[in-house]
């Protein structure tokens, strides 16, 4: 190269590569120093991108609450087979045996025409009114548990137990379910959507800011281009920069989420209680965390990237 | 070390700023350049300095011909010169030692190498003692040596210096003048632009005098060596 024989004082860096991750660690330092030197501007970027990324954050955990919680729901799918009220008790009993020995039903539970009354009257608070009814409108009711199998299968379970003459109506439970779980899908799609706008957004925060602090630092980075710092050397703080932006947004997010969680949790536990199911909240896991932190790392190199890929070359001595 | 051949300048809008510069200073030597105001004094260091491409003829620096530089190779070119600046330029979110240390952090040297070069560079211009202050605390000749340590620190083959002295009194302008004659009598190419005639006067170096882009005065006799003659 005809220009080596400019470079005569070569460094005395015996060991390049060393030098090259040592200025990476100095960049790594310098760019914190810098972030601590103007706390204002810093803790309002952060916190911008923390609250940003703590929507998509909180839908996230809602839905994986949801999401197990519907799947408590499906274990327990039932199927509800209301007889005619001019079926006998001994005839009701057959009907509950023959469906009892079918292939695709795990169990079944026989509630006569006298239990269903005596638990409507204990249970409703209209026992009295109850008592004045010449007969018994209740009919006799049995609750089939089917093997564990898709929504398809189990509908074609209740049809044929629909077309069972006995049976006046076959009432799967799970209707209300599958309805649960097609507005789950909605909001699954409408919460990639939302992450997907509110990342876009934290890489503008994150380009704006690191857009702002390259047009504070012009006169730092002609000196340092005229003292023959290379593009890649000048790049690395701001770079860097965005990083540390990224990562203290995505803890910001994830202390905003937890705390959300922690004011929620209270009365759910309550909840809970009233309906004495054995819902428990979760809350973010390890691996959920990792992702959280990395994905706002990396939206902050990406927009740092971004700002000092449009205007770091734009800035040239003159 | 410089060679211009025909060197035009041109700016858009058609100002020329240099017309026609032919000059030859050699590897070693140490020259003022002089003029007014507007005489194309910067405009010749910018084109040394790679900031600036001429319009027309060629510029060389120790072969290199800097017309054609690609952009990759202008910071590694740059490492081989050292620039002082009038308003010295220094970092003010940093101390004197980290001023004066940027350019061997640049090239990637150890800690230990830039300690010692700093320090090295920091003695020789008389600032030793204040590598912890910050340059806003210093005086306007202290800055300005802080500037010339900075410029010297990597040992650069080359000295360009645009108007150093421009904002001192008389006394600390003819200490700056004395630091560059030091460093070129170790062997460093100096070039000098600056409009003080009297102070120019008493150190008795060569001369390179514009006027409007023109070259009215060269006391240089040209590049001593032979062609093909590299200083590797």
């Amino acid at each position: 190269m005809a220009g080596s024989n400019l470079r005569r004082h070569k460094p005395a860096t015996t060991n390049k590569i060393s030098a090259y991750f040592l200025h990476h660690l100095q960049s790594l330092v310098f760019s914190l120093g810098k972030i601590y030197q103007a706390p204002a501007t810093t803790i309002m970027t952060v916190a911008v991108i923390g609250i940003t990324l703590s929507l998509p954050g909180g839908f996230y955990l809602f839905l994986k609450n949801i999401d197990a919680m519907s799947g408590d729901f499906r274990s327990s799918t039932q199927i509800s087979l209301y007889l005619d009220l001019d079926v006998s008790e001994k005839q009701a009993r057959a009907v509950d045996k023959d469906i009892g020995g079918m292939e695709k039903v795990e169990s079944t539970r026989f509630i006569s025409r006298e239990q269903s009354l005596e638990e409507f009257r204990q249970n409703s608070g209209f026992g009295k009114s109850i008592d004045t009814l010449s007969s018994n409108p209740l009919p006799h009711t049995i609750v089939v548990e089917p093997v564990a199998a898709d929504s398809f299968e189990i509908r074609n379970l209740v049809n044929q137990l629909q077309a069972m003459p006995e049976v006046k109506i076959a009432k799967l439970d799970t209707e209300w379910l599958e309805r649960l779980y097609t507005i789950i899908e909605i909001a699954k799609r409408s919460v990639t959507i939302v992450t997907i706008l509110f990342a876009c957004a934290v890489l503008l925060i994150i380009g704006n800011t690191i857009r702002l602090d390259i047009q504070n630092r012009y006169q730092e980075i002609i000196v340092t281009k005229l003292i023959g710092a290379t593009d890649a050397f000048i790049r690395r703080p701001f770079l860097y920069g965005g990083v540390w932006y990224g990562l203290m947004g995505g803890v910001v997010s994830w202390l905003i989420v937890e705390i959300g969680y922690l004011v929620i949790s209270g009365p759910l536990e309550r909840l809970n209680l009233l309906y004495q199911s054995e819902m428990t909240l979760i809350t973010f896991s390890f691996h959920d965390f990792v992702v959280l932190i990395a994905s706002s790392t990396l939206l902050g190199l990406a927009g740092s990237w971004i700002a000092v890929a449009r205007h770091l070359n734009q800035i040239e001595p003159s | 070390m410089i060679e211009f051949h025909n060197v035009t300048k041109r700016y858009e809008g058609g100002y020329e700023a240099l017309s026609n510069v032919s000059l030859q200073l050699g590897d070693g030597e140490m020259a003022f350049l002089t003029g007014h105001s507007g005489a194309g004094k910067s405009t010749l260091l910018k084109i040394i300095a790679l900031i600036e491409k001429p319009t027309r003829g060629q510029a060389l620096l120790n072969r290199i011909n800097l017309n054609t530089v690609s952009r990759h190779r202008i910071p590694y070119i740059r490492r081989n010169i050292g620039i002082i600046f009038q308003d010295h330029q220094l970092l003010f979110d940093r101390p004197v030692f980290d001023n004066v240390a940027l350019p061997l952090q640049i090239q990637g040297y150890r800690p230990q190498e830039i300690a010692k070069r700093t320090r090295a560079a920091l003695d020789k211009v008389g600032l030793l003692k204040k590598e912890k202050s910050m340059p806003i605390t210093l005086s306007g000749g202290e800055q300005q040596r802080v500037g010339i340590a900075r410029a010297v620190v990597h040992k650069p083959l080359l000295l360009l210096a645009d108007e150093p002295t421009g904002n001192l009194d008389p006394m600390l302008s003819r200490e700056i003048m004395q630091i560059f004659v030091e460093f070129n009598q170790v062997g460093v190419t100096v070039l000098v632009a600056s409009h003080d005639l009297g102070l120019i006067d008493e150190l008795d170096k060569p001369r390179i005098t514009l006027n409007q882009g023109q070259l009215i005065l060269n006391d240089l006799i040209g590049d001593k060596r032979e062609p093909g003659d590299g200083w590797k």
